[in-house]
This record gives structure tokens, sequence and C-alpha cells, in this order.
């Protein structure tokens, strides 16, 4: 599922980055590579704070629909 | 960072991590200045030392496909760029692969290789060296970095589990904005900004406040005693009782004044009654109170000649109330005439540069406030959330989360609005946000839009109300259609941002990001402002009479050069129902300040003595209305200006957004008088056609949709957030 529909507070593994390439490449610059861990700390209508590779990064709806959990 | 891993209890061995990556290590702190002495000596000492190749290895594939690259493509090159070249190369970075210009048929072998890799590892050449590295990185960090409670939320992270909070996150963000606004501009600034105005560029201020409430007291105390003993002045009274309780003429003396007064006294019918009228100072508003009777006047001369509470006869003199400092212009007034220079001389100094400067220093306290507040949210970290919270509903008309701020900021004033923009990194957005922030009606617009209120009106609260909403209207209509432009269309930018752990910044570093933004809009003044307040002084107050050119007198200046100015230009704006020259001077030296508007009205249409009255008879309440619609949307005061083109850097986007804000204003006036008129029976079938054409385009504008983009956002710009330098 994407990462939009994570619980908050819950630790996934993240399965695939989709997305255009320039967009991927930019997230996983960002720490969102598969296999990584990412917890979901806080979410507004899709838009959501995560814990990734111990930093916290916050992502727009259509970004965090192209990570799949 | 080391501060926050120390606080946290986490432990790095930075030697083992020395000796995995092959570089000396120094902790540092940026925020607390530990060690960046240390990290700078060593990198000179390095960097005068022979280089060393990297040491870390990728896994065996990819490893085999780069030697391929470096022997086919670099192995000329320098042997520690060789690889730095080849893992782009395998990248396929169009800038690399641009600057070394390589031949078809490398290119098309080298191709091979990368294909080959991407299909045994399943993924994209890029994000092959990504995962790469992070595997890397990961496994160095096993050995030489512990963290003390692993797994469990920060304290940051608890923070914003509630400030972030689906439902609180907008609530808490109100009432924060609410603090900020209140303080800077409300309690604090607003009374350091009227000491600025009123006082160190005003008729002078009480030092210390030392006699301030005594004087309001007497002030209070003396109520309106001046203007009722006028009223009965002009009924019962003559000129020589006039002169001879005016206390600023040349032969006031008070055992004069008594005497007049009882005159006034002895001639007034004992069941008289009288209208006298009062004036309030900002709005120019005039009240008249009726059936005022004997016995009024009786206390009012009282109230003149009473020395108990006030020091001489006639209204109190705040000077004589504690410390008395006397205002600039005052002083210098004074100090010009002491040595004898010529009118011009102290008008252009007093009128021109101290009225004009003054006006916009003003602001500097109630700025200070403002950013030093905004400073501290910026450096500890909650405006992110901000716009993390804010970005969903601003989304929804093209603007980003974070043009909130400046917007809030520009209801005081739009010049610390334009450039509270600056956190906005999307380049987009800012500018979007630039163009839109000055429609908000700021704090010196307000008494101009009492004025119309006012005049035309009868006073409603409603007219000032939905100025605050065509002024947010504006923003969105803008925001709709201007999104949907050419300049501004394209991928709606992803929203990313590292957030960084709340933290309490140093004075130091908030100090200096407020004074920063303070001093460039002090220095603004001392330039921009200047020279346009010069320019608009000596065409208001110099013009042909006669046959010769001259200085005006403040009741001349309809022959002024403005004037001539504005009457020439004046036909634009008879389509929105003000063509007069008078209404075009006075948008004119709105420029200046907005404040200038009701300065040049009162002036303008002062003539019979109640400015609202002729007010009432050259505007309709539709004219009026749109008066005042077009100089709330219509270009900023030129402070705002200079602010807009600081922070649009750039004079094609500055005129931009002028030309877009006046183009803007005027068609909505445009269209309020024309569909005003309508109603009002006052039809004009040409314009009429032209505002329902106008109507039908911008709704049109609205509503047509998102062009497709030509080319993809190229590079999607990293967002960090101001964390000043850590």
């Amino acid at each position: 599922m994407p990462l939009t529909l994570a619980n908050v507070g819950e630790e996934n593994i993240i399965k695939r980055v989709g997305g255009k390439p320039e967009v991927k490449q930019h997230l996983e610059n960002l720490g969102f590579i598969a296999g990584g861990n990412v917890t979901v700390i806080s979410a507004i209508s899709g838009n959501v704070i995560v814990k990734v590779k111990e930093a916290r990064v916050a992502i727009s709806r259509e970004m965090a629909q192209k990570i799949i959990v | 960072m080391m501060d926050v891993v120390r606080k946290n209890g986490d432990k790095i061995n930075t030697k083992q991590l020395s000796n995995e990556l092959g570089v000396e290590i120094i902790e540092i702190s940026a925020l607390k200045g530990d060690g960046i002495l240390e990290a700078a000596e060593l990198a000179i000492e390095v960097a005068k030392k022979a280089q060393k190749n990297p040491q870390h290895t990728f896994s065996g594939v990819v490893e085999h496909a780069i030697a391929h690259i470096e022997e086919a493509t670099v192995h000329n090159m320098p042997e520690n760029e060789q690889r730095w070249y080849a893992i782009k190369i395998f990248e396929r970075d169009e800038k690399v692969l641009e600057q070394l210009n390589l031949d078809y048929d490398v290119q098309a072998h080298i191709e091979e290789d990368i294909k080959a890799v991407e299909k045994e590892l399943d993924d994209d050449s890029e994000s092959i060296i990504t995962n790469e590295r992070y595997y890397y990185i990961s496994s160095i960090l096993k050995s030489c970095y512990k963290k003390k409670n692993a797994g469990s939320m920060s304290t940051s992270d608890k923070i914003d589990k509630v400030v972030t909070n689906r439902w609180l996150g907008l609530p808490i963000f109100a009432v924060v904005m609410f603090l900020v606004y209140y303080i800077s501009m409300v309690s604090v600034g607003l009374a350091a900004t009227d000491w600025m105005n009123d006082g160190v560029f005003g008729d002078g201020w009480h030092l210390f406040g030392i006699g301030s409430s005594q004087y309001s007291q007497a002030t209070d105390a003396y109520g309106d005693s001046d203007q009722i003993i006028d009223g009965f002045v002009a009924k019962y009274g003559n000129d020589k009782i006039a002169n001879a309780i005016d206390i600023e003429n040349e032969n006031y003396a008070e055992a004069n004044a008594k005497k007049a007064l009882e005159q006034l006294v002895d001639k007034t019918p004992s069941d008289a009654k009288v209208v006298y009228q009062t004036q309030d100072e900002e709005t120019l508003e005039v009240t008249y109170h009726e059936n005022t009777s004997k016995a009024e006047l009786n206390s009012a001369v009282l109230a003149y000649l009473n020395t108990d509470y006030k020091e001489a006869y006639g209204a109190p003199d705040t000077s004589n109330y504690g410390i008395w400092v006397l205002g600039i212009p005052v002083l210098v007034g004074n100090g010009l005439e002491a040595v004898g220079a010529a009118n011009w001389l102290i008008g252009l100094i007093n009128d021109g540069i101290i009225a004009g400067v003054g006006a916009v220093i003003g602001f500097v306290p109630q700025m200070l406030v403002l950013f030093l507040l905004l400073a501290f949210l910026e450096a500890c970290g909650y405006m992110s959330r901000i716009a993390f919270v804010l970005d969903r509903v601003f989304r929804k008309f093209g603007l980003s989360g974070k043009s909130f701020i400046p917007m809030l900021v520009g209801v005081g004033c739009g010049v610390p609005g334009v450039m509270a923009s600056r956190t906005i990194e999307n380049e987009r957005d800012r500018r979007m946000t630039i163009m839109t922030t000055t429609f908000i009606p700021c704090g010196a617009k307000v008494p101009f839009i009492a004025m119309i209120a006012g005049a035309l009106f009868g006073g409603s609260a409603l007219v000032s109300t939905s100025a605050y909403f065509i002024g947010m209207a504006a923003i969105i209509i803008s925001g709709i259609i201007l999104k949907k432009t050419k300049m501004f269309f394209g991928e709606p930018a992803p929203f990313v941002m590292e957030l960084p752990a709340y933290h309490l910044p140093t004075a130091k570093n908030v100090l200096r990001s407020m004074w920063e933004r303070g001093w460039s809009f002090i220095k603004k003044a001392g330039t921009i402002v200047l020279l346009s307040t010069i320019f608009i002084w000596f065409t208001t107050y110099f013009g042909i009479i006669n046959g010769d050119f001259r200085m005006l007198a403040e009741d001349e200046i309809d022959h002024s050069i403005l004037a001539a100015v504005g009457g020439a230009i004046a036909w634009i704006f008879k389509p929105l129902g003000w063509g007069t020259w008078e209404a075009t001077v006075a948008s004119i030296t709105g420029l200046i300040a907005k404040e200038n508007i009701v300065g040049t009205m009162g002036v303008l249409y002062g003539a019979s003595g109640n400015v609202y009255a002729t007010i009432g008879s050259v505007f309709t309440s539709v004219s009026g209305y749109s008066f005042l619609v077009f100089n709330l949307l219509c270009a900023p005061c030129f402070a705002a200006i200079g602010a807009i083109k600081r922070e649009m850097n750039n004079a094609k986007w500055t005129w931009f957004a002028i030309l877009y804000q006046s183009g803007f204003a005027y068609a909505i006036a445009f269209m309020i008088n024309q569909f005003g008129g309508m109603f009002t029976g006052n039809i004009n079938a040409i314009g009429l056609t032209f505002a329902f054409a106008l109507l039908a385009g911008m709704i049109y504008m609205m509503v047509r949709p998102y062009e497709e983009s030509v080319k993809p956002a190229k590079k999607i710009k990293q967002t960090k957030s101001l964390e000043g330098a850590v």
C-alpha cells in the first residue's frame, strides 16, 4: 500500500519507490530506498511527516503515494 | 550537531569511523560553534598534502561495470578523478555526459554494460548507486554508531505529534500566529510605532512616558470646550472675540481672552441652541453636535479659564506635562527658522524628506519585534511545520503552505509581509506570494478605508470588513488565474522538506536574523523612498500661478505640477467613475504611503471646511467604492514596491508584479463601477459590455483546465528548512 495509508507510529519497510526518474531519485536521496524503514509520525489529509534514516521529512500526498510500503 | 548527539546520549566512535572512511574526523557543533576552527585548520592541512583515493567499494557487478567505464572513457584523466566520472557516467548524469562529449560508439558500448547491471539488479542505474551508498553507510554505522534509545520517539517527535496533529494542528497554528500578530502589531509594536510616528517624527513625546497619563486626563477633562466655544462665537460672537481667545494669535493676552469670553457669555441669550463640530484627526470625519445649550458654554468657558490641571488658559499643552521631548520635524523646523532658511527649504526638509522617510522609519520598531518573533519561530523549527500544516489548504489555489505567513504579516504592513516571503524556497510560489501579499489591506490603508466608509456609507463597519474579504478574494482569484498562465504553470512543486528537530535557538542567531531583515528595510527608506518623496513633494508644492513658477501654499495645490499631471491622466480613471484630478492625485500620493490618501483628500476637498460633505457630493457610493477598491488593490506604496524589487531581485518581475496588481485593481474597480451603475440606474452600454466581457474573461481564466506542462520540472530542488548554520 502507499505510504499515505500507513498507520501513524507503525514502522514499515519500503517495498518500492515509484514515480518519474527525477522524483524517484529525489526521494531516494532523502533516504526512501527499497528495503529501508520508514515510520509515519504525523499525517494531515495525505501529507505526512515521516522518520526515515533518523531524519524527519515532510512530504506531500502526491509524493507519499509514490512510496509503496 | 555533536551537541545534540551528546545530549541524546548517543555514541559515535569517531576513531573507528575515521579508519573506515580513510579521512580524519573532527567533532563540531555549528550551533554552539565548537570545533569549527579545528575543522577548518585540518581542512587546510589536508588540502596541502597529496590526495588519497576513497576506499569504499560497491558490490561486484557494479564495480565491474565501473571498471569497464573507467577504461573505456576516462583513463587519461588524473587518477583521483577517474572514479567519480565513471560513477557519474554509470548514473547517466546529463551534465557530465555533455561535458565529456563521448563518441557515439563508446557511449553505445558503455550503455550495454549499464543495461546488463540494471537487468541483473532489477533497478535503474541511479537507484542502484543510491542503494549501494545507503548499504555502505549502514554497514559502517553498525560498527561505530550506538543510539541510546533506538526505536523510541524523541521529544521532537512527541511535539510533532501534537502540533502537526490532524485536529490540533490548525488551532495551535492559529493561536501562535495570533500571539505573533498581537505582540508585534498591537501591544509592543503598535506602542513603539505610535511613538515613532507621533513622537519622534511628530510633535514630540514624553520621556519614559512621564506626564502622558496626566496629559490625557487633562485632555479628557477639557473635552470639546474649544469647539463648543467656537460654535457660540460663530453664532453670537465676532472676529474680535475669536482673535482674543485664539492662543496662537500673536497679540494673545490672557486678560483679553478672559474679557472676550465674558463678553461672549453676555451676548449669548439664555435659551440659545447652537451646533458645534468636532473632527477626527485620522479620518477627518466631522461630527455635528446639535442643540448645545448655554449651560455647556458656561462649563466650556470655565474649563478654558481653569488653571488647576493645566498651566494656562485654553486647551492643555502636552509640553507642560512630564518631560517633553520635541519631535524631529519640530526641532528641525525650529532650527531651520532660527538660521533663517528659505521657506522652500524648510518645506522640502520637513514636509518632503522627514515626513516621507519618517512614515517609513516609523514602522521599524513594529517590524523589528515581528522579525524577532518570526526569526525565533524559524530557528526553533516550528516554521517548517506550519508550512506542512497549511500546505493542503493553500495548494487548492496555487500557493504553498508558506504563503500564509507573508499574508498574515501583510495585515500590519506590506513591507515585512513581502520580506517574509523569503522563507518560501520554490521560486514560482515565492513570486506569486510576493505579487499577491499586498492585496491584503495593510495598517496604512485603514484610515483611508474608514474615510470612504464615513463619507459615503454612513460609517458602516461592513465597508472595512468587505475590504479584508476583497483582499483575500483577490489573492485567491489571482492565485488560480496566475497558476494557469505560462509564467507559473508546470507541475505543482512537490512539497518535500527536511524538518529539523525542535531546539532552542541561540540569541545570537535570532538577533542576527532580525537585524539583517530590519537593516535592509532601513536602507531602503534611505534610498528609493527618500528620492520618491522628494519628487512627490516637489511636484505637489510647486506650480505655475499667473505665469510665475513658484512654491505654493497649502490651499493652492490645485495649481501644482502634480495637479497638472493628475488632470492629464485623470481620463484613465473615467471608466472607474472617479476621473477627477483630485482623486487621481490622491491615488498618486498614496504611492508614497497609503495614509497620504487621507491627507491629500483632506487638502484637496477641504476648501469648504467639511471634507466628508465634499467627498459625499463628488463621489457616488458606487464610484466611491470603486475608488476604494482600486486604491486597495493597486500598486502598493514605494516602500513595499522597494521590498518587492528586493525580493524578486529582478526588474522584469518587479514590473510585472506592479503592472499585474494595477491591472487587476483597474479591472475589478471597472466592474464595480459598471455593474454598480447598472443597479443604480446609471447605465453606460459600452462600459457595461466591456465589463461583462471582462468578467467572462476572468471566469474563463479561472476555470480553464491546467495546460499540459510541456516539460516536466527538470530538477526538483531539494528544500532545506532554515536551520541557521547547522
